[in-house]
């Protein structure tokens, strides 16, 4: 960017003040605001760069964990190990180098709490519906839990998927390879950033990096990145491809469907929003993209974005087909 | 597409106020062509009565010419991106796209987290209520009990400190 035009502070609180009015619905004074505006041509630059920091905001916004306050002990946990759990904050500083200080800060703050210790050293950590949230690994690796969603963790390499979705950015260490178990499969990394997904009918595993062994003792089937395998009825493996870039979007705040239900669509939008979406109609199936923050603010928004009837019925958005 | 003839004539009456006001948002020569893409958007307004609003025409346009903007920056970052990536490059692979995404994400939330450390609670409350539930500035002032302009003011001040931050993100 052209050093002479950076705008000076008090044309940046100008163009906040004006970015700050706009943005009210009920904004009128649109030619007081072009007035603003032809006084000199670094205002529009100004203003443009405030409403862009602005929307980025709003977006990360809908990833902003809640505020951190001292977690109270989850039930049995003292009891069930005399140990406190890591202190994960400690952890972090060290690896800061790697991670980047800004990051480490906002991985500390949306870091969960454990919510239950066993004698055996498993922990298990569980989202409400529309709630995310970050594992932090002592080696590095994160695993990103969706809304709904429950995972089992042993130790450091093997992990237990009991419900709902997670992403996994796992370091590879071929000596040591992370283990995943989802349902009845066994899934380990080869160097992997991979997105698994437990629903009725089974696993759905989507690679975005390196690959994922499914069933080494079994089937064999290595899935390398742009990969997506879906578990069929009988245990078999149906093979697709997928958008790297897409995999895990859920936990930038978009979910995509392929050829889904209404009905998988309505339960997959419950837990990822924590509003209640239900659907009787299996038969209707639909495929697309769509930015969680609009449906969490208005269901209604459903109808345009589907092509597809929203009512409201009791406590639940029921999604009808046109 | 039949564009509803009580808009097309709203937009033409309004037509050199909008011409002018993208102008001065800095469409330079590209004025006209913007003009044309204004026009197919609000023509594809799902209520056309609403789009006839000289306010609706006008924050279409406000909004058009920050999607502009966003477009340029993003397709400038790209590059900036690829340019350093280059040199570590022996064979013309591109860089897997995925994890820079989620940490410019990530940068992004610890943007708006540390602005919120920063203002102090009582503001970065404010702004929470006011940005994620949804709860408007009156309401807000009563359930602080504090005066709408010290709310007012609270939250400009979390959004000047989230555009800094944002600002320090983009210069390192």
């Amino acid at each position: 960017m052209n050093g002479a035009m950076i705008p000076d502070q008090p044309m940046r609180e100008a163009a906040l003040a004006w970015a700050l009015r706009t943005r009210e619905p009920d904004f009128e004074a649109w030619d007081d605001f072009t007035a603003w505006l032809e006084a000199a041509p670094a205002h529009g630059l100004a203003y443009d760069e405030v409403q862009f920091a602005l929307d980025e905001a709003d977006a990360a916004l809908e990833l902003l964990p809640e505020p951190v306050h001292a977690p109270a002990p989850a039930p049995g946990y003292a009891a069930a190990n005399d140990n406190p759990p890591e202190p994960v904050i400690g952890w972090l500083s060290s690896r800061r180098g790697w991670l980047g200080g800004a990051i480490a800060a906002s991985l500390v703050l949306a870091l969960t709490s454990v919510l239950w210790l066993s004698p055996s050293g498993e922990r298990l950590y569980a989202t409400a519906p529309g709630e995310t949230r970050l594992i932090a690994l002592k080696d590095g690796s994160t695993v990103e839990l969706a809304g709904g969603s429950r995972i089992a963790i042993e130790g450091e390499r093997e992990a237990r998927l009991e419900a709902g979705q997670a992403l996994f950015t796992i370091r590879h260490d071929e000596a040591d390879p992370f283990v995943l178990i989802a349902g009845e499969d066994r899934l380990v990394d080869a160097g992997t950033v991979f997105d698994v997904r437990l629903s009725g009918a089974g696993v759905d595993l989507a690679v975005a990096e390196g690959a994922v062994i499914v069933n080494p003792k079994g089937q064999n089937l290595t899935v390398t990145a742009g990969g997506r395998a879906v578990r069929r009825p009988g245990g078999r493996y149906s093979l697709a491809a997928v958008d790297p870039q897409a995999v895990g979007e859920w936990s930038r705040g978009r979910i995509s469907f392929e050829s889904a239900s209404l009905a998988e669509i309505a339960a997959e939008l419950s837990r990822a929003t924590g509003r209640r979406f239900s659907s009787t109609d299996s038969a209707t199936r639909l495929s697309g993209s769509i930015a969680l923050g609009e449906v969490r603010d208005n269901p209604r928004a459903l109808e345009a974005l589907l092509g597809v009837r929203v009512r409201a019925a009791d406590a639940d958005w029921v999604l009808e087909a046109e | 597409m039949a564009a509803n003839p009580l808009l097309e004539k709203a937009y033409l009456a309004q037509r050199e106020r909008l011409l002018r006001f993208v102008r001065a948002r800095g469409a330079g020569d590209a004025a006209e062509d913007l003009l044309q893409e204004l026009w197919l958007r609000l023509a594809a307004a799902p209520d056309p009565a609403a789009a006839s609003g000289m306010a609706y025409m006008m924050r279409a346009a406000d909004r058009l010419m920050i999607d502009r903007y966003r477009s340029a920056k993003q397709a400038g970052l790209r590059e900036k991106a690829w340019a350093e990536a280059q040199p570590g490059l022996a064979d013309n692979i591109a860089p897997a796209p995925g994890p820079e995404r989620s940490i410019a994400a990530r940068q992004q939330l610890a943007a708006v987290q540390q602005a919120l450390e920063e203002v102090g609670e009582r503001a970065a409350a404010l702004f929470r209520r006011h940005r994620i539930d949804g709860v408007s500035q009156r309401a807000l002032a009563e359930e602080f009990g504090i005066s709408l302009s010290t709310v007012e003011s609270d939250l400009r001040r979390v959004y000047a400190r989230i555009v800094d931050v944002r600002r320090t993100i983009d210069e390192a």
